[in-house]
């Protein structure tokens, strides 16, 4: 019995290390891959629209959501030591350091990440990939890197949007329904705030476009099995990069903010 | 030199030994058809001669260069002188049919988009597809979907064509098609090809020499009129359809006698 935990255990580990390692050299090839040519621009530009356009509204909705909601919890849990002034300056700390970012990534990890896992599982089930690698095109420079540097780019850019509509979402619980002074709470979301704390928000935002795009995409093109196989990558994808997500947020916020 | 080289090709996956010392040879301009049951390695053969699958062991030489040797950008360039025709097509659904054809024009030539356009017009009609490059993938039928698949692997001019089972599932009339527009572009292009199929009356028309494959071993590979001579029972009972033999692994049930018409 102890022989076969051992056994179980080391294979699990193995296994593990395996994975990993794919990921690493998949997403190794892909840094690698970004300066080779041919640049193709029409191909960039359809994932910038795929990934930042259409993602738009449902960061805008949920950032509004959840800072009102946080906004909400706030103001009642201040008014318990009569400090509601304090309100709208954590709001905006929560809102720049952890909010923004987070709820974009997880939020785009289910949008964008699912979209690529499947799109990538689909394209490698119906050989459309090996197509590819017959008319001597490397998948990982033509389906990795658009969807990469679109990531990468956009994911920050929609962290600025996430931001700018949780101040809003704040505002509307603060100032229009708790009635605080709109110059106050223009003033003081910004009080505990430094222009490092928008820098981590971006720093991490990126992190996070790398996490999304590399998972959804190493995902997808590892997938096997038919139906079953494109049904599950997207569901694998979401669950990977959230998590990862989450983790890395913990360390960067630990290491940044020393 | 033969411009393909199959020199004792072993594949396996897992316990599963799919390919066991094959040895082919075809020579330039040479047609070249593989047959065989479902399973007996022949889109294995296919994937090993493209590079998309490394063998266990043996190689496959194309115009002497050893594929498995070669760096990547080595295998591109080597890519770029082979059309693959997959079994279902696998053309890019994102696209219309006109990017399909165009994509490796637009990725490997520096040409002008005019020319790109003329090329695509001309491969399309060498298939009987013209008119059709405003059309997505999801709009055409599966045969149509395989000659518009033909037209992209000849786009770049390739001097290999492989093409792997193009008329499974398709009807008579559209396997008749199909194998017509092979023996066009053999006649026409004058490249060399390799056809993996299951249906020998298009077989016995494409084929210069004809190779079977069992249980992942070369049978016998030779002229049509040799092969269909040969008294080996397995290549008889492939001839014939006939479900007893020692084709099958599994022996089928004993036929059932059909049931005599009412007066």
């Amino acid at each position: 019995m102890v022989l076969t935990f051992i056994d179980k255990t080391g294979a699990s580990v193995l296994s593990a290390l395996d994975t990993a390692g794919d990921f690493a050299t998949l997403a190794g090839r892909t840094f690698a891959a970004i300066f080779k040519r041919p640049f193709d621009g029409k191909n960039l530009l359809n994932q910038f629209q795929a990934v930042g356009v259409h993602s738009l509204p449902v960061v805008i909705l949920t950032s509004v959501a959840v800072s009102m909601v946080f906004a909400v919890q706030l103001a009642f849990g201040f008014r318990q030591f009569q400090a509601e002034g304090l309100a709208s300056q954590v709001e905006g700390l929560a809102i720049v350091r952890e909010l923004g970012p987070v709820i974009t990534g997880l939020m785009l990890s289910g949008r964008i990440g699912s979209a690529m896992a499947a799109e990538l599982g689909t394209m490698q089930v119906t050989e459309q990939i090996d197509a590819l690698e017959c008319l001597a095109t490397d998948p990982i420079h033509y389906l990795f890197v658009p969807r990469f540097l679109a990531a990468i780019v956009v994911v920050p850019l929609l962290t600025v949007v996430s931001i700018y509509v949780g101040f809003w979402g704040g505002y509307m619980i603060l100032v229009g329904v708790e009635g605080q002074s709109a110059y106050v709470y223009g003033h003081e979301f910004y009080k505990l705030l430094a222009f490092r704390d928008l820098r981590i928000a971006l720093y991490k935002a990126f992190v996070f476009g790398m996490i999304i795009s590399l998972v959804g995409c190493w995902r997808g093109y590892r997938t096997q099995g038919g139906a079953e196989g494109v049904g599950n990558a997207p569901t694998s994808s979401v669950v990977t990069s959230s998590l990862w997500i989450l983790i890395s947020d913990f360390f960067l916020t630990k290491l940044l903010l020393v | 030199m033969a411009l393909i080289d199959v020199v004792n090709l072993s594949k396996a996956f897992g316990p599963k030994v799919v390919l066991s010392n094959v040895n082919l040879q075809v020579q330039e301009g040479e047609s070249l058809v593989v047959l065989g049951g479902s399973g007996t390695g022949k889109t294995v053969l296919l994937r090993n001669i493209m590079g998309l699958l490394t063998p266990d062991s043996g190689h496959v030489a194309i115009e002497g260069k050893i594929i498995a040797q070669l760096s990547r950008k080595e295998l591109f360039k080597v890519r770029q002188s082979i059309g693959m025709c997959f079994q279902m097509a696998a053309l890019f659904d994102s696209m219309t049919v006109f990017e399909n054809v165009a994509f490796g024009l637009r990725r490997h030539l520096e040409i002008t988009e005019d020319e790109v356009q003329a090329r695509v017009e001309e491969c399309l009609s060498l298939v009987g597809m013209k008119g059709t490059d405003k059309l997505k993938p999801a709009e055409l039928s599966g045969g149509m979907k395989r000659r518009v698949g033909f037209a992209r692997a000849i786009a770049l001019k390739p001097k290999i064509l492989l093409f792997d089972e193009p008329t499974t599932g398709l009807d008579p009339v559209m396997t008749d098609v199909i194998g017509r527009v092979i023996l066009d572009l053999k006649h026409e292009l004058g490249v060399t090809t390799i056809t993996i199929t299951h249906d020998l009356k298009s077989a016995f028309e494409i084929a210069d020499r004809i190779a079977l494959l069992f249980r992942g071993e070369c049978i016998a590979c030779e002229p049509p009129a040799a092969f269909k001579v040969n008294p080996h029972p397995v290549i008889q009972q492939f001839l014939r359809g006939d479900a007893d033999g020692p084709f099958l692994q599994d022996p089928p049930p004993p036929k059932r006698r059909t049931q005599e018409a009412h007066p």
